[in-house]
């Protein structure tokens, strides 16, 4: 792509302080403890990869089916099954150093306090540069709470882990609110450094021979191409009241679903269900990208950033000249 | 039991043959999968079309550079498969997941399949030829024209003996009635329906018999990132997870990927619930 003269394109991304080599990261749930993939494709082309989210005690997860394929999608229900902070910190967080790309730690609890103790115990491990918060998994049953479906609940949590840990924080919120802006303002407000934007959308898929949900938890999540219109959406709605970066994730599976997530404001671009039918998929979004770039004259990827968000409100670093076509809409 | 490491490939639809009343023998070129392939073992193909995942099959047999898959047309996954052309490009991952452990020479094994599982079985009946067990083959339907994979089966030179639930083919009953008739076994391997390995199993472990089964379930990722596809196994077994008990958890196993951490286990391993 780029000749033997010129120099090579700078793909990176700053999110909350967290260094990307590229806006390409590995979506939470999708690409376990980060290295399974990399029997079979280049990991260390991702910008960063997602954990599975950690939970403060061991689960089980849900019963099976735990999964169903869907019109361009796939509902799933795990449950957050997982080992607990533990035994993850004993057996699993030393192969970190094996990814061979920046990690972001995600969180799941259902209290505050165990947001802020499984995010302390994060804080600091080999690799790891930001962590997430899964605020908002659908498939759980947290007595009612949902800490992503009300400002204050989601301010309380962010509040909690920001005073705990120094990395980057980064609350995941989903689309299942009636007004996700009052929502992102009070993530921003209490200390976020960034926001992922979306999650699951919460489904359901009814096996009509036994007349009964296909899920053994009854609903899932909703992820593929099949959401991308929704997440979209979230982001250019998100990107007009908040200032802190956006990590776009829904349904990308080429660069110019990507290339959507950019324009209505995202800063990185979470990649998820599409690795299960195209592992080869960052490659092909980073490349993508990277065209983009080169056909704007951009010198940086955030100046691709809210091109198509007149309302856009956030202050990507400034890095090399800004775009013309970006100029105009300011 | 033994695993290979997988492999990305861009291979090539080259034949496809239907089998009424409603099963396809497709047959793709893919060198390294071909030849890495082992009992057991799936391949993951991306099909076209609007699919989110991509549709995971057993490998059945393999002859060169080729290797087949064997299934029912179903769902918009498998009939777009059904009906690919001739020269179509199909991406592949595998040769994925675990693969049956063959004994050790002059042992006696029964090979048990039910309705598609007979497909995990060809692979396994060409290298115990190669190894020198002696094997007796069980497959079962509900009925004559729902056997499939005799005529591929029977190229191992083992007896290929076939149940019908309604009696219209060979043994009238089902798979589990007859290898319990058959003369005591060192190994039984099996795939098929949930209820002939749950049986199968039971039997197994009554006679105190060694039992592996390759399982089937829904996939999500196909690389065990997912953890969409698990089935429960005792606690502190291989290939499950060891996780400390969760506070409050009633369910006290562990958990295995079938896409991952098998398909195949060990009977003594498996917890039906």
């Amino acid at each position: 792509m780029n000749g033997p003269n010129s120099t090579p394109l700078d793909t990176q991304v700053i999110i909350g302080g967290a260094v990307l080599r590229n806006p390409t990261i590995a979506a939470s749930g999708c690409y376990n403890r980060g290295f399974e993939f990399g029997s079979i494709v280049d990991v260390s082309r991702y910008g960063a990869v997602t954990l599975k989210s950690i939970t403060r005690y061991p689960r089980l997860g849900n019963d099976m089916p735990r999964i169903a394929t869907t019109p361009a999608g796939m509902l799933n229900a795990i449950g957050l099954q997982g080992p607990g902070i533990e035994y993850f910190l004993a057996h699993e967080a030393p192969r970190l150093t094996t990814v061979p790309t920046a990690v972001i730690a995600s969180v799941a609890g259902f209290t505050v306090d165990e947001f802020a103790d499984v995010a302390a115990a994060m804080d600091g491990l080999p690799n790891v540069v930001a962590i997430e918060l899964d605020v908002s998994c659908p498939n759980v049953d947290r007595e009612g709470v949902c800490f992503a479906a009300e400002a204050g609940s989601l301010a309380r949590v962010v509040e909690a882990v920001k005073a705990r840990v120094k990395l980057p924080v980064i609350p995941k919120l989903m689309p299942n609110v009636a007004d996700l802006k009052p929502i992102a303002r009070a993530a921003q407000e209490a200390g976020a450094d960034a926001i992922s934007l979306i999650n699951a959308v919460r489904g359901m898929v009814i096996d009509v021979v036994r007349a009964r949900p296909m899920l053994a938890n009854r609903s899932g999540g909703l992820t593929g191409p099949a959401i991308r219109p929704i997440a979209v959406h979230a982001v250019w709605e998100v990107a007009q009241t908040i200032t802190i970066p956006i990590i776009g994730i829904g349904g990308v599976e080429k660069g110019g679903d990507a290339l959507e997530f950019l324009f209505a404001g995202a800063t990185a671009i979470g990649i998820g269900t599409a690795n299960f039918r195209d592992p080869l998929v960052h490659v092909k979004v980073i490349e993508a990208i990277e065209a983009e770039m080169q056909r704007r004259g951009a010198t940086s990827v955030d100046q691709l950033t809210g091109l198509a968000n007149p309302g856009f409100v956030g202050k990507p670093v400034a890095r090399g000249a800004p775009v013309a076509s970006k100029e105009t809409q300011h | 039991m033994p695993t290979t490491s997988p492999q990305l490939q861009l291979a090539t639809i080259t034949s496809r043959e239907y089998r009424p009343p409603g099963f396809w023998c497709v047959s793709i070129r893919c060198p390294d999968i071909a030849r890495a392939a082992g009992p057991a073992q799936y391949a993951a193909l991306d099909l076209p079309g609007g699919f989110a995942v991509r549709l995971p099959l057993g490998i059945f047999t393999v002859k060169g550079d080729d290797f087949t898959v064997l299934f029912q047309e179903w769902g918009e996954r498998t009939t777009r498969l059904a009906h690919a052309a001739i020269g179509d490009s199909v991406s592949c991952i595998g040769p994925l997941g675990n693969r049956f452990s063959v004994p050790q020479r002059g042992r006696h094994a029964i090979l048990a399949g039910g309705g598609l599982g007979v497909a995990a079985l060809w692979l396994l009946a060409r290298d115990l030829r190669e190894q020198g067990v002696k094997a007796t083959i069980v497959i079962g339907a509900r009925s004559a024209d729902r056997v499939v994979g005799v005529r591929d089966l029977a190229k191992h030179g083992f007896d290929v003996e076939v149940c019908t639930d309604d009696g219209s083919a060979g043994f009238a009953g089902t798979v589990v009635e007859r290898v319990r008739a058959l003369r005591r076994p060192d190994v039984i391997y099996a795939c098929g329906p949930r209820g002939m390995l749950r049986a199968l199993c039971n039997h197994a472990e009554r006679e105190g018999i060694d039992c592996q089964i390759s399982m089937e379930e829904t996939f999500g990722c196909s690389m065990g990132t997912c953890w969409g596809c698990v089935v429960p196994v005792r606690r502190g077994s291989a290939q499950g997870t060891s996780y400390p008990r969760a506070p409050g958890e009633a369910r006290d196993y562990d958990l295995a990927r079938v896409c991952a951490d098998g398909t195949v286990f060990h009977a003594k391993d498996v917890v039906w619930v």
